[in-house]
């Protein structure tokens, strides 16, 4: 048998309403590689069946087991207690969302706010039967390729400063979308995009350079730095103009 | 969540709403001026008290770490620099703390301790 | 464009305000000896307003101070707030009135010259 800390972990449940239940603390023991998911599967196997959370595929790719631990948004799947520096974990829920009971939230405000930027490629010939193709040399590819991985996993939501108090803004994954669809040379919705993102209350100017956003993004996407090209950008509107 | 980075913007909002309040405060006594020598240096006695010695130097700080956070935050923004959390360290603390004994020191000796 | 300039001018009067404020110190509490020892006096200061190049840097230093703190003030308002479009309207156009009044009382201080 493989040797095993214990851990505290302390978790904040709720109702099925969300309504909160205080902080339920269960004594865990872990192997050195093992995540805070496997610590949630043995309290929900061993010690209380009806701690609810979510996760797909335990390797860091579908973003579905977000949550703050230890007072930050984490993939629940990538991190090890080991590495946390404390016996004690303690696991919330993703703030600014909505919970829905014990770990899980509702990702629609997130998703809400993906919507308005307008995420798809809105391609000059939607009708056409040719690839649109973006050459791997072109300057989109060059400036872009760590700005793709998004896994739409709410972290930076969930981190953002100015999320906590601001129910309107974009949040940093949607402007990062936009920012994408902005440098993309087949796209067209250039316009619509523009209009929500320099909205006063919803736009890239809510933005204070905090990057929390930045610091959690299990993907390592500078996520505020997309939002800076974008603010710097916004003064020249022509220089969104695709060829 | 807490980050180096958040806890500077915390700071320069802080620091910013003081220093606009000083500003008051600061026009309200100018405006002196206007009444006359005789009123002006009345007011200006008044700060010659040890306390507002101590109050000028804690304004020093306000201002340096408003100031050099906020040319962090420009180089930040305009892509200028990269790495948020060390211009924090090197710059608005680092620099900041060598500029204020700089003017607080000579400020402290010879306005409270009258060297 | 209108926000973006906004953006940019915070940064612009920022990067000015650093300049104005460490000549302002400078001529203030650490030029002469007089001064460092917190010596200021009427006559000196008279002196030095008399001179309208420093008249025209003091009223630029106090516009763009007002412009760079009040527009700090505005987004921490749209920050912190849920006020409606129209409200925060509002609240521009009397933080602008504030600034105006507040730029006024400033300036006039050296109406006796």
């Amino acid at each position: 048998m493989p040797d095993e800390i214990t851990y505290q972990v302390r978790v904040a449940r709720s109702t099925v309403n969300g309504i909160s239940t205080g902080v339920q603390q269960f004594e865990v023991g872990l192997e050195e590689r093992m995540t805070v998911l496997d610590a949630l599967f043995r309290i929900q196997r061993g010690a209380d069946a009806s701690l609810s959370f979510r996760c797909a595929c335990r390797v860091g790719m579908c973003g579905t087991c977000a949550m703050s631990i230890n007072g930050t948004p984490r993939l629940a799947c990538k991190t090890r207690p080991l590495l946390l520096g404390s016996r004690v974990v303690e696991v919330a829920p993703l703030p600014n969302l909505p919970v829905v009971k014990d770990l899980v939230v509702s990702l629609e405000p997130f998703f809400a706010q993906w919507k308005r930027v307008r995420p798809a490629l809105h391609a000059k010939n939607p009708n056409s039967t040719e690839l649109a193709r973006v050459p791997a040399e072109s300057k989109y590819m060059r400036e872009t390729p760590t700005k793709r991985d998004c896994i739409t996993c709410g972290a930076c939501y969930g981190a953002c400063g100015i999320k906590g108090s601001s129910d309107e803004y974009l949040g940093p994954a949607a402007i990062n979308k936009a920012f994408l669809r902005l440098m993309d040379p087949r796209d067209t919705a250039t316009r619509e995009r523009l209009a929500v993102l320099n909205d006063e209350r919803a736009g890239v100017w809510r933005c204070h350079t905090q990057y929390n956003c930045t610091a959690v993004c299990p993907k390592s996407i500078s996520l505020t730095e997309s939002i800076a090209w974008i603010k710097r950008a916004m003064l020249f509107p022509g220089r969104f103009k695709k060829a | 969540m807490k980050s180096t980075s958040m806890t500077a913007h915390v700071i320069q909002r802080i620091s910013g709403v003081l220093l606009l309040v000083y500003l008051f405060l600061h026009v309200l006594t100018v405006h002196k001026f206007a009444a006359g020598a005789a009123a002006f240096n009345a007011a200006l006695a008044t700060y010659h008290n040890p306390v507002f010695k101590l109050l000028e130097i804690a304004l020093l700080g306000t201002v340096i770490v408003h100031a050099l956070n906020g040319v962090r935050i420009t180089l930040l923004d305009l892509g200028i620099a990269h790495r948020e959390r060390r211009l924090f360290w090197v710059l608005a603390v680092g620099l900041g703390a060598l500029v204020f004994l700089v003017g607080a020191i000579p400020l402290f000796l010879h306005a409270v301790l009258k060297v | 464009m209108r926000n973006a300039l906004n953006w940019y001018l915070q940064r612009i009067t920022g990067a000015l305000l650093v300049i104005l404020l460490a000549a302002h110190f400078w001529v203030e509490h650490f030029m002469t000896a007089e001064l460092q020892r917190g010596d200021l006096s009427f006559a000196g200061v008279h002196a030095r307003v008399s001179n309208p190049v420093w008249q025209v840097i003091d009223i630029s230093f106090l516009l763009v101070a007002l412009y760079h703190g009040l527009n700090g003030l505005r987004n921490i308002v749209l920050d912190y707030s849920r006020f409606s479009a129209r409200a925060v309207q509002f609240i521009t156009v009397a933080l602008a009135a504030v600034g105006i009044v507040w730029a006024y009382w400033g300036v006039t201080a050296f109406r006796n010259l």
